[in-house]
């Protein structure tokens, strides 16, 4: 049985060519502040790491090889260590890949509460954790009646709510999530 | 980034329907699915904060899986919030202590022993120290959290056995100021009104005071009244920090810390021009005092007030304080249907805090917004079993069971007759309150501590030189726990303990309310209830100092069984023979109908069948309050028979403005104040092991206005030394228009050693309640580095 289980682990998967050209951009994985739509960010960006480097709280990872083609560019897991917004990485990309942005410009997705798994939507509890962690309290996140609602237009999609939020439900998904809006952005070559 | 405003709508409302979508039962199957998931539901108090909200403890295969509030319950109907929905975790956490750990020097290395061993060593230190240095050299210093049959427990052998008052709690550390300001004004102990006053209120004044983070499920209720009436009522907050609190506030009022007596006269000199007083009340009810010999009238109140013109008071109160808002919150105040303040740490740790209760109660008593429904003097509790515990249960150095003062020979021979223990075994003297207590540790005049339930390494403030006396290798520490802490680093003895749900007990909370949590589950293998533990070092106790009063202590326990008759027969002692007769009168507040209770009995509560009817809402008060029927002298509607005043009246003190021990100066420029977050409860040692909660917020950082911010290069994230007198920190700062200008702002839950913000605090004391103040000190701040990655910390 272990022997097997190795040989399988062994065995590489055969990966489609739709696996190495999707980004890896979704819900809760996100790109530093400041990046360009998403279209145009691995051909931009020189995979130099100096933005992993700078970030002193380790939010942003390198894609390793499974990524295919976005392999070498930043990440951020939102859910495990969202982004500090201390706007070191905009300031030391070589290629303009993250443009240099002021922390409230910042707009890496937008915070988004499911009202049904959120235990203060569903008045069983007091929670308000992700309007305590929020860097622009009162702004992108204000509370109405107790309960949090989220303003899209202060919103940074930083995280520290996501990472903050108590709740993880059966699927592994957080009460508040941050979906990357500006990421599918079309542009214009 | 450039998109336009109203596609990004577009796209967020597509989204939010998408997050709907996604859902799998409607709101009433999946409540019902999450019901199912335990087998039984036990019905008891919740383990954190003082506002004693009910719980029901999901049990499935006998372990804890789950909480829930309960909605018939009057403190919280039905709500709790994070904290008290996780706590179920504790129960059963791989980190629990369950083996007595022993070593007999601090450097040693704990190792693990049996409960006889731990016993016998307990009872021995203890005896030694007896024998060779006396009575006052041997300490209890207990817990605002210890259940009241435990604080009941440990003071009676302490008292009647070891015959020393030193017997304390951290209550002194958070509770002691509020204590002595409802005795000075109202000549008893603990709220007249309760949280029923809120759904009444049509004002409320909240002062020093984050109640939305430190007590957010009453919060939620005055959160409920004011959005049912958004115009009719109002609310004042009176903070020199914006909290979550001021942002439900129609007025905040932002001062200078430690100018807040000033606002409060500047407020009676408003009530007093403008005649808004109840003459009527004031001169029925109460007298003006100078000191507690000294009554003055009411021209010379007026002469004392003269001097806190809402012109000077803002001069002296800086911040966003004008006269007019001040005349404006003093007319809301004394105009309204009725009005309820509320308080707690921002008022009691103060050096002069007694003061600063007293003058709230002023206002009180002058607009005569007391005992009226919806008016109430309210000060929260922040532990609890404070109330319950310690303020009722004798915990403290000067009192007795029954809030019996330790000095007066009478009330010390009611005791002892009732203990059965001969005359005069109490001793007269009151013992070391906290803080003279660790300074005696420092001094080495006490060999020989218990520590019960609390970490006062943690806990007290400029710990690193009470720390120091803790380390003292002639100083013998027992600590009973449930966790590893601060102070078991610094203890012989480490004795677990059985959890809130694993015992039979008692808490009282905020509003002079009992409740019953009955055991629920078995404690990990090797932890023992408190009271087991008491008991059986008691018998040892006995037998090493050869004294038979010892063992007559612990007679009526012997042979209980621990979990429930145990419990039982101690409350039944208390409730019965010490609270008869006096104001906090339990006897009707028995076990048995207790359990039958949903939310408890509200004393005074003399007997079962009041009791059933959940109990005093208003003391005082004929017609509600049956002791203010029994002990009537007149036929007034109220009868004040606190027993702090003969006179029978409440007292308008006349009190100046005095500001904090220690004031910036130009080496310490900015003040420094510290409190709570939500997620967090003290010292982090239950919450801090709850996964849920320490993610968000896994350490401590350090509210800088955005002002001084820029003023000192500070980014948000960087790191930030905040440097005392006393000690220093470094910890991550968060830019936030939050503490006024000049003032800083650390939350004190952090274990780690660099941002254990108690290393910084100052120990001055209020004289009168010697509770410390925690509130206000000099400090100064500045960068030492960019942002860096942190990791939680917790002992282990």
């Amino acid at each position: 049985m272990k022997s097997l289980g190795s040989a399988i682990l062994l065995v590489p998967q055969a990966a489609s060519a739709g696996d190495l050209i999707d980004s890896p951009v979704k819900t809760n994985r996100l790109r530093p502040p400041g990046a360009v739509p998403e279209e145009i960010f691995t051909g931009k960006c020189i995979r130099c790491g100096r933005c992993v480097e700078v970030c002193p709280y380790k939010s942003i990872v390198p894609q390793d090889i499974k990524a295919g083609i976005h392999a070498g560019t930043p990440l951020i897991f939102a859910e495990k260590i969202p982004c500090y917004l201390c706007m070191k990485c905009v300031q030391v990309c070589p290629t303009g890949t993250l443009l240099k942005i002021g922390m409230e410009e910042v707009r890496m997705g937008l915070a988004v509460i499911n009202r049904h798994t959120c235990v203060t939507w569903r008045e069983e509890t007091l929670c308000r954790t992700c309007y305590n962690v929020c860097p622009f309290k009162e702004k992108a996140i204000h509370l109405d009646r107790l309960r949090p609602v989220v303003d899209e237009k202060y919103c940074t999609g930083c995280g520290m709510c996501t990472h903050g939020c108590p709740i993880t439900d059966k699927m592994g998904s957080k009460a508040i999530n941050i979906e990357p809006l500006f990421a599918s952005k079309s542009v214009q070559w | 980034m450039g998109l336009s405003r109203r596609e990004f709508i577009k796209r967020t409302a597509a989204l939010s329907a998408a997050s709907y979508v996604g859902m799998h039962l409607p709101f009433s199957l999946e409540g019902k699915a999450r019901a199912a998931d335990a087998d039984r539901w036990v019905r008891g108090s919740c383990r954190l904060c003082g506002v004693g909200c009910r719980v029901d403890l999901g049990i499935k295969n006998g372990k804890a899986v789950a909480l829930r509030g309960v909605p018939e319950s009057r403190t919280n109907l039905g709500y709790v919030c994070m904290k008290g929905m996780l706590f179920y975790k504790i129960l059963g956490h791989p980190e629990r202590l369950t083996k007595p750990l022993y070593r007999s020097t601090k450097t040693d290395k704990f190792k693990e022993i049996s409960w006889d061993q731990a016993l016998d060593i307990a009872a021995k230190q203890f005896a030694d120290s007896v024998r060779k240095h006396g009575s006052d050299s041997v300490a209890y210093y207990g817990s605002g959290q210890a259940l009241t049959e435990e604080t009941y427990l440990f003071q009676k052998i302490m008292r009647g056995g070891l015959q020393t008052n030193n017997v304390e709690g951290n209550p002194r550390l958070c509770m002691a100021s509020a204590v002595g300001g409802y005795l000075t004004s109202f000549g008893a102990d603990e709220p007249i009104g309760g949280y029923a006053d809120i759904d009444q209120a049509s004002c409320f004044f909240i002062i020093g005071s984050n109640m939305a983070e430190a007590h957010p499920v009453v919060f939620r209720r005055v959160m409920k009244r004011k959005l049912d009436n958004p115009n009719a009522v109002k609310i004042i907050n009176v903070d020199p920090r914006i909290s979550p609190t001021s942002r439900i506030a129609d007025m905040h009022l932002q001062f200078k810390p430690g100018t807040d007596l000033a606002i409060l006269n500047a407020m009676a000199y408003v009530i007093l021009e403008e005649k808004l007083y109840d003459e009527e009340f004031i001169s029925n009810y109460s007298t003006f005092r100078q000191s507690k010999k000294v009554e003055v009238d009411f021209d010379t109140y007026r002469k004392f007030i003269s001097d806190y013109s809402p012109e000077n008071a803002a001069e002296t109160c800086g911040g966003n304080i004008t006269a007019d808002n001040i005349r404006q919150a003093a007319r809301w105040f004394a105009k309204s249907n009725g009005t309820v303040s509320m308080w707690t740490m921002g008022i009691n740790q103060r050096k002069r805090g007694v003061w600063a209760n007293n003058l709230i109660h002023n206002l009180h008593i002058l607009t005569g917004q007391l005992l009226k429904p919806g008016a109430d003097s309210l000060s929260l509790t922040g532990q609890p079993n404070a109330c319950g515990g310690v303020r009722e249960g004798g915990g403290l150095c000067h009192i007795l069971p029954g809030h019996r003062l330790v000095k007066k020979e009478k009330l010390r021979n009611q005791v002892e007759l009732a203990w059965g223990i001969p005359k005069g075994r109490i001793p007269p003297k009151p013992g070391y309150h906290t803080m003279a207590m660790f300074s005696a540790i420092n001094a080495g005049k006490i060999k020989a501590i218990w520590v019960h339930c609390t970490s006062p390494a943690q806990s007290l403030p400029n710990a690193d030189l009470y720390r120091k006396g803790m380390k003292r290798e002639d100083v013998f520490i027992v600590t009973t726990d449930i966790f590893p802490t601060k102070t078991t680093e610094l203890a012989n003895l480490v004795l677990p303990t059985a959890f809130h749900f694993e015992k039979t007990g008692v808490y009282g909370c905020t509003e002079r309310r009992s409740q019953i949590t009955p055991k629920a589950v078995d404690p990990p293998a090797g932890a023992r209830p408190e009271v087991w533990i008491v008991r059986e070092w008691a018998l040892r106790l006995a037998r090493e100092l050869n004294d038979p009063v010892i063992k007559k202590c612990v007679e009526p326990f012997i042979g209980k069984e621990e979990s429930f008759d145990l419990p039982k027969a101690i409350w039944d002692e208390y409730s019965q023979k010490l609270t008869k007769g006096r104001d906090n009168d339990l006897r009707g507040a028995t076990y048995d109908v207790l359990m039958k209770m949903a939310d408890g009995v509200q004393w005074p509560a003399p007997t079962e069948e009041f009791a059933l009817t959940g109990g005093t809402v208003k003391k005082f008060v004929r017609g509600m309050d049956p002791m203010a029927d029994s002990e009537a002298r007149d036929d007034k509607p109220y009868q004040f028979y606190g027993p702090a005043h003969p006179d029978r009246k409440l007292w308008i003190w006349l009190r100046p403005q005095q500001g904090p021990a220690e004031t910036p100066d130009a080496e310490y420029p900015f003040y420094l104040s510290t409190g709570r977050i939500i997620d967090h409860w003290h010292t982090t040692s239950m919450t801090g092991r709850i996964p849920e909660l320490m993610r968000a917020n896994p350490y401590a950082f350090v509210e800088i206005n955005p002002k001084d911010a820029a003023k000192l290069g500070i980014k948000p994230g960087d790191m930030v030394e905040v440097k005392s007198r006393r000690g220093t920190n470094v910890l991550p700062a968060k830019i936030y228009e939050g503490p006024i200008q000049g003032m800083v702002f650390v939350y004190w839950h952090d274990m780690f050693e660099d941002r254990m913000i108690n290393r910084v605090t100052k120990d001055a004391y209020d004289p009168g309640s010697k509770e410390p103040e925690f509130k206000i000190c000099a400090c100064r701040i500045r960068k030492v580095s960019g942002p860096k990655p942190l990791k939680p910390y917790i002992v282990s």
